[in-house]
């Protein structure tokens, strides 16, 4: 009896092969042991990053081949970015590749497509998401950011007031792909319009937030009497939420998260024989129950990705894969803030830009840390995990 | 023996009124950016409050404050973040020196440190696998590490081998500016300043305490006022984290209603509240124990520590989730509270080694040795 997920398995399993050689032979040495050690990554590395990643075919390999891209299934998919992970390699910045350019292609027009989609797969244009609000974070159709129709004698075009926050590496940005309200009163779903914003316009303001690992990934984004061309609607006014839940849905199948944690996993047990403990046998039992809860997660998200490709998949997946794997995460993360003592609480934000060595401890032991503070976020942003819960709640179990 | 509660509580009140007004979160993000790393005009108010003579003995001005009362005041280093020595050096290295000084060694020290114009750190962790640090002909070699207060420090009290007398482990004192001292200044996450030492010779002046306490013997004590002083700073913490969290909850709106409106979210604010009163139990609990000799008090005094750390930091996880992205922010004192306690359950002994201090006397005490 052959299955017919038997195809896209092989084909997974070639992937996974063909981006271990690829971590071995092709990536450069330097990104290979910045990422290795957590440093941080400016501009520069991830464009390099996802251009090398282009180069394989892979930054937009789960675009349609019409698109450019190779048609993954959803299995090869998942598994490129839990195998990128495993290997501790840098993110795949989503903003282009992931979420704006599927948008584009599935209800951009063409004008759009041609315009924008080639410089996504090669990141010449880098993108941030501008969703959320002051006012308008779990509860996303609060959003107030208004675009009102200009007046035509002007030529077509939206002028943008409102502001957006949390917005991720606004600051490197040369588009923004943005919810926006263009009608007021209405249901709030059907208000909500999704446009392309130009960086460089007049009125967009970018101011950081600094977070406490002492870096800027977080950005308000100021929108002050921005133009907009008509032409940087994406689809039809009033369909923009639409088009939001289809990217959520690319967002949340994410195999990083569990690519992650294993590596972190990994790492600890290697801090573990590094840092004889002060209680081994509860530091065995705790690497222990990481341990297994690792395997359930492993197990769990390849067997929801397979029926997600069967379609007997009871909607609850992609949350139970962020929720186990965020959590997870963290817990890891603890352990090895634990595990490093004193080393775990020094901290020098020089050497996470490899400026020199951490005061005390590992040579990746900054960017443990770092990862700890930045990961208490992974629970946030995304989909809360309280609203993951709410989501299973009423959608899977009827609540 | 009873604590004194009226002087716990008359601290307790100052300390707040102060800090409330010099310590504010603005006013701590000044010293904060401050390369200095602290405060020298509130290092000065603390002397003026009396607050850098808590530990001295009466007969040399101080309060000579029992565990009750530097908790009193630890909590609200805590509650604010104070960001200047009073642990490392008004706490902990007053006690050293009170323990292990001589006579003509307390008179000359003591005063200096009573007024502030001196800061001591204790340099006692060493780097796994380096040779002890020594003192050989009155000078000091080897290395320390994680020094709390290191980088801003007057003087240092060292701990090493005495070579010159058999090699017992003793304490000295030592100039924290001399030539032959190569100091790594850094930051700890939570943005208090410590050092890395390499001694290469230094000049070092050993302690010669009068009644021949052990200074292995007078460490052991002093950790042991460290461990419940940093619970009682938890507990600040943890209280200000709790109620920063529930007003939070009431106030920030989403689908229309405030977020504390959510059942799943109030039985967690409810979690937050009876960690923090578990907390307080056991902080008190180990202040009462402190009174006791050093072998009986181990138990409670590590089981809190233990149980505080453990405790402190899911408040701290959950003050940062149920804040959203804020949380994370350096503009809200939240992460600022959480990288604190991230410190505190790393210095002057982890939550395993306090873990494993606590298993061992449970195992040998009997139900009659645990502490009322
Ligand atoms: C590091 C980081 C990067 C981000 N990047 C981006 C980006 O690039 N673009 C972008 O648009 N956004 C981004 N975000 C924003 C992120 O999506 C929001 O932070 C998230 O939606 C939560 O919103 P909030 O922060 O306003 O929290 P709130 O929605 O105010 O939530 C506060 C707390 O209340 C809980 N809560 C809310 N409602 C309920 C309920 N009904 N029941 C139970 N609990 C509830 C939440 O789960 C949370 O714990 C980022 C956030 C972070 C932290």
């Amino acid at each position: 009896m052959t299955d017919p997920l038997d195809e896209a398995r092989d084909k997974a399993r070639r992937l996974r092969a063909d981006i271990r050689s690829f971590h071995e032979r092709v990536m450069p040495d330097d990104l290979k042991r910045k990422s290795h050690l957590h440093q941080v990554l400016g501009k520069d590395d991830y464009v390099r990053w996802m251009r090398l990643l282009n180069d394989q075919g892979w930054a937009i390999g789960h675009w349609p081949k019409e698109h450019g891209g190779q048609g993954w299934s959803l299995l090869e998919r998942f598994t490129f970015e839990d195998e990128l992970a495993r290997l501790g390699c840098p993110w795949v910045i989503p903003f282009g590749v992931k979420y704006v350019g599927p948008v584009i292609y599935a209800f951009g027009s063409e004008a759009q497509k041609r315009r924008f989609l080639p410089r996504i797969a090669t990141t010449e244009d880098f993108w941030a998401q501008g969703y959320s609000e002051p006012g308008a974070g779990s509860d996303l159709a609060a959003l107030r950011t208004e675009a009102i129709r200009g007046e035509a004698n002007e030529g077509d075009h939206y002028v943008v007031n409102g502001q957006k926050v949390w917005t991720t590496y606004a600051q490197w940005a040369d588009w923004l792909f943005c919810l926006v309200k263009t009608a007021r009163g209405e249901q709030a779903q059907k208000s909500i319009s999704f446009v392309l914003i130009d960086m460089k316009s007049p009125g967009v303001t970018v101011k950081p937030i600094p977070t406490m690992d002492g870096y800027v990934h977080v950005n308000e984004v100021w929108l002050e009497n921005v133009r907009v061309p008509a032409e940087n609607l994406v689809g039809a006014e009033g369909e923009g939420w639409t088009y939001a839940k289809y990217l959520l849905k690319n967002e949340r199948t994410a195999g990083a998260l569990l690519g992650m944690a294993c590596h972190a996993l990994e790492r600890l047990k290697a801090l573990a024989r590094e840092n004889p403990s002060a209680s081994p046998e509860r530091t065995a039992g705790r690497i222990g129950e990481l341990e297994l809860r690792l395997l359930a997660l492993e197990v769990a998200s390849y067997q929801a990705v397979e029926s997600m490709m069967r379609g007997t998949d009871h909607g609850g997946e992609a949350s139970l894969i962020k929720l186990r794997g965020t959590e997870l995460y963290q817990d890891i993360a603890e352990a090895a803030i634990d595990l490093l003592g004193l080393a775990g609480v020094a901290w020098d934000p020089a050497a996470l830009h490899a400026a020199s060595a951490p005061p005390l401890g590992p040579e990746d032991a900054g960017g443990i840390v770092k990862d700890h503070f930045y990961n208490r976020a992974a629970t946030i942003f995304g989909g809360a995990s309280e609203i993951q819960r709410n989501i299973v709640a009423k959608g899977v179990l009827g609540l | 023996m009873n604590m004194d509660l009226e002087t716990a509580g008359m601290l307790r009140d100052s300390a707040s009124r102060y800090a409330a007004d010099n310590y504010g979160f603005l006013q701590r993000h000044a010293v904060l950016t401050d390369p200095a790393g602290y405060s020298a005009k509130a290092w000065r108010d603390y002397a003026e409050l009396g607050w850098l003579a808590l530990r001295l003995p009466e007969a040399h001005g101080g309060l000579d404050a029992d565990p009750l009362a530097v908790g009193a005041l630890m909590e609200v280093v805590g509650s604010r973040l104070l960001m200047e020595p009073i642990l490392a050096s008004a706490l902990i290295a007053t006690g050293l020196l009170r323990s292990q000084g001589s006579a003509a060694q307390q008179a000359a020290w003591l005063p200096q440190l009573a007024d502030g114009s001196v800061k001591l750190a204790f340099a006692d962790a060493e780097p796994a696998g380096s040779s002890p640090c020594q003192v050989r002909a009155g000078r000091i070699s080897g290395r320390k590490i994680a020094v709390l207060h290191g980088d801003i420090a007057d003087r240092l009290i060292v701990s090493a081998a005495d070579a010159d007398h058999g090699g017992e482990r003793r304490l000295f004192l030592v100039d924290a500016r001399s030539d032959e001292l190569e100091a790594l200044r850094y930051r700890l996450v939570d943005g208090r300043g410590a050092a890395n030492l390499h001694f290469a010779g230094v000049p070092a002046e050993r302690l010669d305490p009068e009644d021949g306490t052990p200074a292995q013997a007078a460490v052991a004590d002093v950790l042991d006022h460290a461990t419940v002083a940093s619970c009682a700073e938890a507990l600040g913490i943890v209280r200000a984290l709790v109620a920063t969290t529930c007003e939070y909850l009431k106030i920030r709106k989403q689908f229309g209603r405030a977020i504390g409106t959510n059942q799943a979210l109030q039985h967690r604010a409810v979690d937050m509240f009876l960690l923090q009163e578990e907390i307080a139990a056991l902080t008190r609990a180990a202040q009462a124990a402190l009174l006791l000799p050093v072998a009986e008090r181990a138990r409670i005094v590590s089981g809190a520590k233990a149980y505080v750390c453990t405790a402190a930091r899911k408040v701290a996880n959950e003050a940062v989730q149920m804040h959203g992205g804020l949380g994370i922010t350096e503009e809200l004192d939240v992460s600022h509270y959480f990288r604190r306690l991230m410190v505190n359950a790393a210095l002057f002994g982890s939550r395993d080694e306090h873990f494993a201090r606590f298993l061992a006397a449970t195992t040998h005490s009997t139900p009659e040795g645990i502490p009322a």
